[in-house]
């Protein structure tokens, strides 16, 4: 029975994909898993989708980055585009709490009631940023740390979303755009690129015009727009939206033979996810890459303040390329999003192919390079921006050190266990950081001589 | 507290080794007992880094040499490879060529083997001593050009040179045969009391005191008759 | 085989994961080679049919075809690992064996031996049972009784203790003594090699493959001379490499890259490949847009009104309505910071010294010119032309000018050129290349210039920016800091440790494109 349903989801979720795909997102294959090419920001915005993931979508204006994402929300979440595009906050300096968050009922207020008129967008659970990066810092923080967890505060209320994921876009740097700060980019799992489909598939675009004309249904939608404005609370706001959604669904089904998920489905999917193991080998491996972007033998972690030392004997290896430490989000990130993917493709365990394919988008935005590094690759032959090639590039050169040295890693760490365990052995000494870092998480001092 | 390693206890921890490993293991082992002792050696037998050529010297060196390989279980290869080691220094931070060569000499006497062919041609550096007291039975062949005192002592033992050989070859030697296939140097034979040098080359000079033993140039007997050099 | 196509795809699905999936293409069939099992093309493994149809007489062909696949995909894992690594090897493997054939096939042979036991001793593997049943030339019967020893397995050879057993202690495992391990590699079998080469053995190509450049795409070759270039020791050694292995390294580049060395005819000119590649390793990140502000102001946080401040930014949302004291808020407003204009880069002229005092490029390694490198490549990087006056007696025809220009490897060229003789520069020469845009000046020199007051003097005159870097301090450099002192666009660096240049000069540079002043 379980199983017939994870095929049935999993089904589902393919359907929602090819749909998107042949109908909606023109655009080219750029990544293979299991042997089959998807479009990277296609498939990592699902992924993400499902996952209640944050997605920082970079593109040129007009290659369909707000777009993408709306489809990909209105199909998984069953809204109709018209209220996602109601809910959309948009990227300007001007924006303030009030707009993006909520307000206070002015009418109540006169009469001496504080009660808070929440927006759209806190309230649904799809939330789109358009253009994040001209948004003033302060305001970037706000939505990133309602997204953390959730929770949603204004005036003395508070809402708390059960269920929401998060789509930012961002052009590439131009005059009147802000940075996104550190601090900030890390809060997002994923960085991927809505790139040009080639003159072809841009062709076919033109000709076909804007596309998703089945995704809308402005009955619902003015149903949808008058249930959220309703002066109940959030909570029995969300079960008539899900009435609604539900219904979007149906009509959806019916009209165009698209079957959506609701949210158990959405549910039951996440737990599925949630429940795939981590294969020996794929466990090792992020340990190996965690170890490489976190660890400094000198200075005992990598810090952005401190600089690498002349002839270290790590040169060889990530750390000594990077400024930065890596973040604790990572692991995470990488961890929810390499379970999206092998659960999408039908895999029992995560195994190294799908942390290999999802790795370089979860790190190309928390990776902050050398300029030396930099220089050696930005104008190397590539089909992405420099961020994801250089972690695609950094992901394979880690891999191929796993590929030569994951036998005695499995081992090192086999043996790891038995010490902390209490048994007697010599934990297994190596070159790279990670035989380090085991024999200090060993209790030993590894201080360097 | 939490194992972080948990996850790895189902694996094994015994590892397929490859025979190539214990051999290594095995040479790198040898390799480093025989390093210990020659630099034990040099500490004992060298004060300041320079070695003075004295009999009372060469002979208690000898000894401190075969008493540190004493229970050392090497082979041919093995001493090679110490050679191409001194030769290299790359883990030996100072070869005195004197006391190197008594530890190879005490190392080639004491193998199993009777047969030792050492490949010197390749080496960069001029080893001496070679062939010290090379015991009865015992054949060594030294393929390139080598130092002085070459087969100084020889108790029986067959040394052959195919090259040139410095000055003082066969020096004090008791019994047994030296060839070489081209030149020696001077004083070759000095203190002889037996045995033959068989010299195919030049002999640039031979040594003024031989107490018995027969020196050939090119098969031609020239001590203790008359000595005809090549000028 | 009944489909052969469905049969390799399967297996080399499990050979993939076996292997923790390396990034190889799909392994296709090759119909053509017969003697040799594998070949491998930019990284494309090509299996040979009838090399698996002979073998599938005496074993399993499926088993043969896994065997193969490892021992192909070893060889990417472990050993040569990149270019430069098996660069590294051939020149270790020539100085014993000082033939270049001889040293071609021991390095091939090494590598084999590498790789294959790299892979018997971490994976379950056909290989043995491939190497029982192929035909075997000398030295194939020699490493397999290698193999037998080392892998604990037999493979029907006989004889061949003494070379197996001298092979057979060489730390193949140990990545880290491969530079050593081969040279002893080397001597043992050379004697082996050179039976191989009297009867015309060395002809013969290697069953499992040989080992060509042509393994290698584009930018591996690429990358692979720029370790490499980082690794020797003097220009010439590089030279030597690179000349044994031109036509390989030729066919194996793309038409576009292999203008970047050529030299007459089609031949590389290694002198100049190698300061190019070796300047790579110093390169500087293209210049960033400038962070700058913007000029506007936007509302950035609530701040409480008080009374006689203006009403003019009062928030009514956050007020609720309300002007009092306490509840009232205001919008403090603050100027953003955005992405400007870009500058930009001004053109450079690099005056290089090449005097008798200064180092031969073409025989050591010339700091002076790798400085020079450095800089050029900056300015070329940040899509600036470079202008190069490479000086030594220039009255007496000592010099040469190389215009502005674009094309990397005629300014390599002119860097390169080596006169040795005495040192007098042209001041017409260096205003012959000065435009209306005051390009940047980088000169580097030892500062022995006979004529350096009218160099002091032109300086003086100049408005451009000048760096001046110098080795040594000598009575002539204290003379020039003297008189550049009060010049704020001229900047003197002296340099201890030759090794220190491609820093200063591309710490300068870094400097230069990330100010705003200009002079």
């Amino acid at each position: 029975m379980a199983s017939q349903s994870n095929g049935a989801l999993r089904e589902a979720v393919h359907e929602i994909h090819d749909y998107i795909q042949e109908n909606l997102y023109f655009n080219r294959p750029d990544m293979t898993v299991n042997g089959k090419k998807y479009n990277s920001a296609l498939l990592l915005c699902l992924i993400s989708g499902l996952r209640k993931g944050k997605t920082l979508i970079i593109g040129e204006p007009g290659l369909g980055k707000t777009t993408s994402a709306e489809y990909v929300c209105s199909l998984l979440y069953r809204f109709p585009l018209g209220t996602i595009w109601g809910s959309e906050v948009a990227g300007h300096p001007e924006q303030t709490e009030e707009k993006i968050i909520g307000r206070p009922d002015l009418g109540k207020l006169n009469l001496g009631e504080e009660v808070v008129v929440w927006s759209h967008f806190a309230m649904l659970p799809v939330k789109i940023v358009d253009e994040i990066n001209r948004l003033p810092e302060t305001k970037q923080s706000m939505i990133l740390d309602g997204v953390d967890r959730g929770n949603w505060e204004y005036l003395n209320d508070a809402i708390i979303n059960k269920e929401y994921c998060l789509f930012a876009t961002a052009n590439y740097q131009d005059r009147g755009t802000n940075t996104i700060i550190a601090p900030l980019v890390d809060r997002f799992d994923l960085m991927v690129e809505s790139k040009h489909p080639g003159a072809n598939l841009a062709y076919m675009i033109g000709m076909r015009g804007a596309g998703g004309a089945v995704l809308r249904h402005e009955e619902l939608e003015a149903d949808f727009h008058r249930v959220l404005s309703q002066r109940t609370s959030y909570e029995a706001r969300m079960e008539a939206v899900e009435s609604l959604c539900d219904r979007f669904g149906e009509i959806l089904k019916n009209e165009a033979n698209i079957t959506t998920l609701s949210r158990a489905q959405r549910e039951i999917i996440r737990a599925e996810m949630d429940n795939i193991p981590f294969d020996l080998d794929a466990n090792a491996f992020l340990r190996m890459v965690l170890c490489e972007l976190s660890f400094c033998h000198r200075f005992g972690q990598k810090r952005s303040n401190e600089t690498c030392e002349e002839g270290c004997h790590f040169t060889g290896y990530t750390c000594n390329g990077i400024r930065n430490c890596i973040s604790n989000r990572f692991p995470i990130s990488a961890r929810n999003m390499a379970q999206g993917l092998a659960w999408f493709v039908g895999d029992r365990e995560v195994g190294i192919e799908h942390l290999k394919a999802i790795l370089p988008y979860t790190l190309a935005h928390r990776i902050q390079w050398k300029d030396e590094v930099i220089a050696q690759h930005e104008k190397e032959p590539r089909t992405d921006p420099l961020p994801i090639h250089m972690a695609k590039q950094c992901v394979k050169v880690m891999h191929r050190r796993y590929m030569e040295q994951g036998g005695q890693i499995k081992n090192a760490l086999a043996v790891a266990c038995r010490v902390a365990e209490g048994e007697s052995l010599e934990p297994i000494k190596g070159d790279h950081p990670i035989f380090w870092e085991i024999r200090k998480d060993l209790g030993e001092e590894v201080l360097e001589q | 507290m939490r194992n972080p390693f948990k996850e790895f206890g189902c694996l094994s921890v015994e590892k397929k080794e490859l025979p190539l490993e214990r051999i290594v293991r095995a040479r790198e082992e040898v390799m480093g007992q025989m390093i210990h002792g020659y630099l034990k050696l040099v500490e004992e037998e060298v004060k300041d880094l320079v070695w003075l050529v004295e009999h009372s010297r060469v002979v208690k060196a000898y000894s401190a040499a075969v008493k540190s390989i004493r229970d050392l279980q090497y082979d041919v290869d093995d001493i090679e490879e110490f050679c191409g080691e001194l030769d290299s220094s790359n883990k030996i931070p100072y070869m005195i060529s004197g006391p190197a060569g008594i530890y190879v000499s005490a190392l080639i006497n004491h193998a199993k083997e009777d047969r030792i062919v050492l490949r010197l041609r390749d080496y960069q550096r001029t080893f001496h001593f070679l062939g010290y007291r090379l015991p009865e039975g015992k054949t060594l062949i030294l393929q390139g050009d080598v130092g002085d005192f070459v087969g100084a002592g020889l108790s029986g033992g067959r040394l052959v040179v195919e090259g040139s050989v410095g000055n003082w070859c066969g020096a004090g030697m008791m019994k047994g045969e030296i060839q070489i296939t081209e030149n020696s140097g001077q004083n070759t034979g000095e203190w002889m009391r037996g045995g033959e040098i068989h010299v195919e080359g030049r002999i640039r000079s031979v040594g003024k005191t031989l107490f018995g033993g027969r020196i050939f140039q090119r098969g031609k007997l020239v001590m203790p008759q008359d000595l005809e050099l090549d000028i | 085989m009944e489909d052969k196509e469905k049969t390799l795809r399967e297996i080399w699905k499990d050979v993939r994961r076996k292997h923790l999936f390396p990034e190889l293409p799909h392994p296709i069939w090759d119909e053509q080679e017969e003697r040799v099992a594998l070949d491998i093309k930019d990284k494309r493994i090509s299996i040979s049919e009838s090399f698996v149809q002979e073998l599938s007489q005496f074993m399993d062909p499926v088993q043969a075809i896994s065997g193969l696949l490892d021992h192909a995909v070893s060889h990417y894992l472990h050993c040569p690992w990149d270019l430069s690594t098996h660069l590294r090897l051939y020149r270790e493997a020539k100085k014993v064996l000082k033939d270049k054939q001889m040293a071609q096939k021991a390095t091939g042979y090494f590598m084999d031996v590498v790789a294959d036991t790299m892979c018997i001793s971490q994976k379950e593997s056909h290989l043995p049972e491939v190497y029982r049943h192929i035909r075997r030339g000398i030295m194939d019967e020699a490493l397999h009784a290698l193999y037998q020893k080392i892998w604990g397995v037999d493979l029907g050879v006989k004889g061949y203790e003494e070379v197996a057993r001298k092979l057979s202690r060489l730390p193949y495992l140990d990545r880290k003594k491969w530079t050593e391990t081969i040279k002893k590699f080397a001597k043992i079998v050379q004697s082996l090699l050179e039976v191989e080469e009297k009867f015309g053995g060395l002809n013969r190509p290697n069953p499992m493959g040989e080992h060509s450049l042509q393994q290698y795409s584009s930018d591996e070759i690429n990358e692979g001379l720029k370790q490499f270039a980082k690794e020797v020791e003097t220009p010439g050694e590089f030279k030597e490499i690179v000349e044994d292995l031109q036509e390989e390294l030729l066919e194996a580049m793309e038409p576009n890259e292999r203008g970047m060395g050529l030299g007459p005819g089609r031949s590389l000119d290694a002198d100049v490949l190698y300061y190019m590649k070796l300047a790579e390793n110093y390169s500087l990140p293209v210049r960033k847009m400038p962070l700058e502000k913007s000029g506007a102001l936007y509302p950035y946080q609530h701040v409480p009104w008080e009374v006689g401040m203006p009403f003019r930014d009062i928030d009514p949302w956050t007020s609720f309505g309300k002007i009092m004291p306490g509840i009232t808020q205001m919008w403090q407003r603050r100027e953003g910071e955005m992405f400007g204009r870009e500058e930009a880069t001004p053109d450079c002229i690099v005056l290089i010294d090449s005097s008798g005092s200064m180092t031969n490029p073409r025989q050591s390694l010339s700091y002076a010119v790798l400085g020079a490198a450095c800089a050029c490549d900056a300015y070329l990087r940040n899509d600036a032309q470079v202008a190069v006056y490479n000086f030594s007696d220039a009255k007496a025809g000592g010099s040469q000018i190389l215009p502005f220009t674009r094309h990397r490897m005629a300014i390599y060229k002119t860097l390169c050129h080596y006169f040795g003789g005495g040192t007098k520069l042209l001041i017409e020469d260096i205003e012959s290349l000065q435009t209306r845009n005051n390009p940047d000046i980088f000169l580097i020199t030892d500062m022995q210039i006979t004529n350096l007051e009218t160099l002091i003097q032109y300086f003086n005159e100049k408005n451009n920016r000048v760096t001046a870097v110098h080795i040594g301090d000598n009575e002539h450099v204290r003379t020039f800091r003297k008189s550049m002192a009060l010049r704020k666009n001229v900047a003197i660096f002296s340099v201890e440790k030759k090794e220190d240049i491609p820093k200063i000069v591309l710490g300068r540079i870094k400097e230069y494109f990330h100010s705003a002043t200009r002079f």
